[in-house]
């Protein structure tokens, strides 16, 4: 039993260990020449303009559901739901457009970062590389970490802007609002600081997606199983650092308010 | 006398409990081929990869060019790996680039070479090998002695001191595979390369080595020049180049 735990915190320690070193020579990589600029082009496309309707088609009826909740509690407990644009557009700021951005993002080019990755690990193209002299993380890590951060950073606005502008939709629908009253009443609860706030969330998570996605990569056993496992296990090491880093980062940022 | 080109001391190599390679020493000369036979599963090709310093031993030195795998830093590993072309068991193509793109694609990232110097470059290669005809095809679009080519082709591109094979003729029928270790061998003595192959077959070993050595049951048995292979006392080799169903390779089988 104290074998096995033993095994078991030496193994996690190890792993703990490569994903520092892979974050280390990532953040290295970022700062020292060549810089891929045309990679982290084409990667900021894959990653922001093909996501950009997902986010928004998903994001509005986010919107949606936190209005009419946040109504129908309100009108439950304080009989009144005068509030409901500044608290809803709170919780939008402050969690729901960049966590359901980031998760959404996760989905769609961690998974597919990780698949990618891991298919180039067991086919041996990651060693070919190695043997070319190239650094696989340099080439194939750095630029998808600038790409993922900066996409993070752009989505994180869009998708709370458009959030904003479903509750709105939603409240003058079906609530009775007025987009000035909405606006105005929003106002009062928050500012122009919950957007930056946002988008620094947005990066922070754009930046975990392509680390956790590339270490699973690298880690890829052979065959299909171990292709689908790698992917599967980045999507969920990174919804998982995306909930924590989501906690610390509200955290850190409650004392601006 | 020189310094051999390649040179394992004493490398043991372990996954875990189990002992895959134990004690080899081994010294490979400028412009020798050296051919490593043996049953499947007895890590001829992780002795290579040892070799290109893509797995680290367990213990020993592994030294190339009497620079010491374990203790290169970031630029001198670099370094040698451009000094070093592999052909892999599977190819390890880059299957998202054309033919084309897969030989351009070093001189382009390593060596920073101009659109004219790729264009000249890539053409004799793949002419070398005989499938310019393909280069705008996909790796998955040609068949598998032409991505073994192909293969062959981008290890050369950066015209390496160090050849790397890691089964050139797996999967492949008898003609094209005396084809592709004649291709092998006129490269080699074109460009004077020290050349490490691993193979299955005895008749394609014999063809392309200056000597051969036998990885079995964690350890290399040194046989020597394709004759004294032929001739060699330990019963494990005669079995294996004989294709003897009984023998000491099978008892445990």
């Amino acid at each position: 039993m104290i074998d096995a735990i033993g095994t078991h915190l030496i193994r996690g320690t190890l792993v703990a260990g490569a994903f520092l070193n892979l974050v280390a020579q990532t953040l290295i990589g970022v700062f020292l020449p060549p810089y891929r600029y045309k990679d982290v082009v084409r990667q900021f496309y894959f990653v922001a303009n093909q996501s950009v309707f997902i986010i928004v088609f998903c994001v509005c009826f986010a919107a949606g559901v936190t209005i009419i909740e946040s109504s129908f509690h309100m009108k439950l407990v304080i009989q009144n739901d005068s509030m409901v644009p500044g608290f809803a557009a709170m919780l939008i700021l402050r969690e729901l457009g960049s966590v359901v951005m980031a998760l959404l993002v996760t989905s769609r080019v961690g998974a597919g970062y990780a698949a990618e990755i891991g298919s180039m690990q067991v086919t041996e193209q990651v060693d070919a590389l190695r043997m070319l002299g190239i650094d696989p993380v340099r080439f194939l890590v750095v630029p998808r970490f600038i790409a993922c951060v900066l996409a993070g950073f752009v989505l994180a606005i869009i998708a709370n802007l458009v959030c904003l502008y479903g509750a709105m939709l939603v409240s003058t629908w079906k609530l009775g609002y007025t987009a000035g009253g909405f606006v105005t009443a929003m106002r009062t609860f928050v500012k122009f600081q919950d957007l930056v706030f946002a988008s620094i969330k947005g990066a922070a998570f754009g930046a975990v997606i392509p680390l956790f996605s590339s270490f699973f990569g690298f880690r890829c056993r052979a065959g299909a199983e171990g292709v689908g496992l790698a992917t599967t296990n980045s999507v969920v090491a990174t919804s998982i650092a995306i909930i924590v880093i989501d906690f610390v980062l509200s955290f850190v940022f409650s004392y601006f308010y | 006398m020189a310094s051999p080109v390649i040179e394992l001391r004493n490398v043991t190599l372990k996954f875990g409990a189990e002992v895959l390679l134990k004690d080899i020493r081994l010294a490979i000369e400028k412009g020798e081929n050296f051919v490593l036979i043996g049953p499947s599963g007895q890590g001829k090709s992780t002795l290579l990869k040892l070799m290109a310093g893509l797995i680290a031993p367990t213990s020993g030195d592994v030294l190339v060019e009497g620079k010491n795998w374990r203790t290169m830093q970031g630029s001198e590993r670099a370094d040698i790996a451009r000094k070093t072309g592999m052909l892999f068991q599977k190819n390890a193509l880059f299957d998202s680039l054309t033919v084309f793109e897969n030989v351009a694609f070093p001189l382009r990232e390593v060596l920073h070479a101009s659109e004219e110097e790729i264009q000249e470059t890539v053409e004799k290669y793949l002419d070398a090998v005989g499938i310019w005809h393909s280069k705008d095809l996909y790796p998955d679009e040609i068949s598998g002695g032409m991505q073994k080519r192909l293969g062959i082709a981008r290890a050369l591109a950066l015209r390496p001191e160090i050849v790397f094979y890691d089964d050139p003729t797996a999967g492949l029928d008898p003609i094209t595979s005396r084809k592709i270790v004649q291709l092998i061998v006129d490269l080699q003595k074109e460009m004077g390369t020290t050349v490490v192959a691993v193979t299955n077959d005895m008749n394609r070993a014999e063809q392309m080595a200056h000597r051969i050595g036998m990885v079995v049951e964690t350890e290399l048995i040194v046989c020597g020049t394709p004759e004294q292979t032929r001739v060699h006392p330990d019963p494990r080799v005669q079995q294996f180049i004989n294709g003897a169903l009984s023998g000491p390779l099978t008892v445990n089988a």
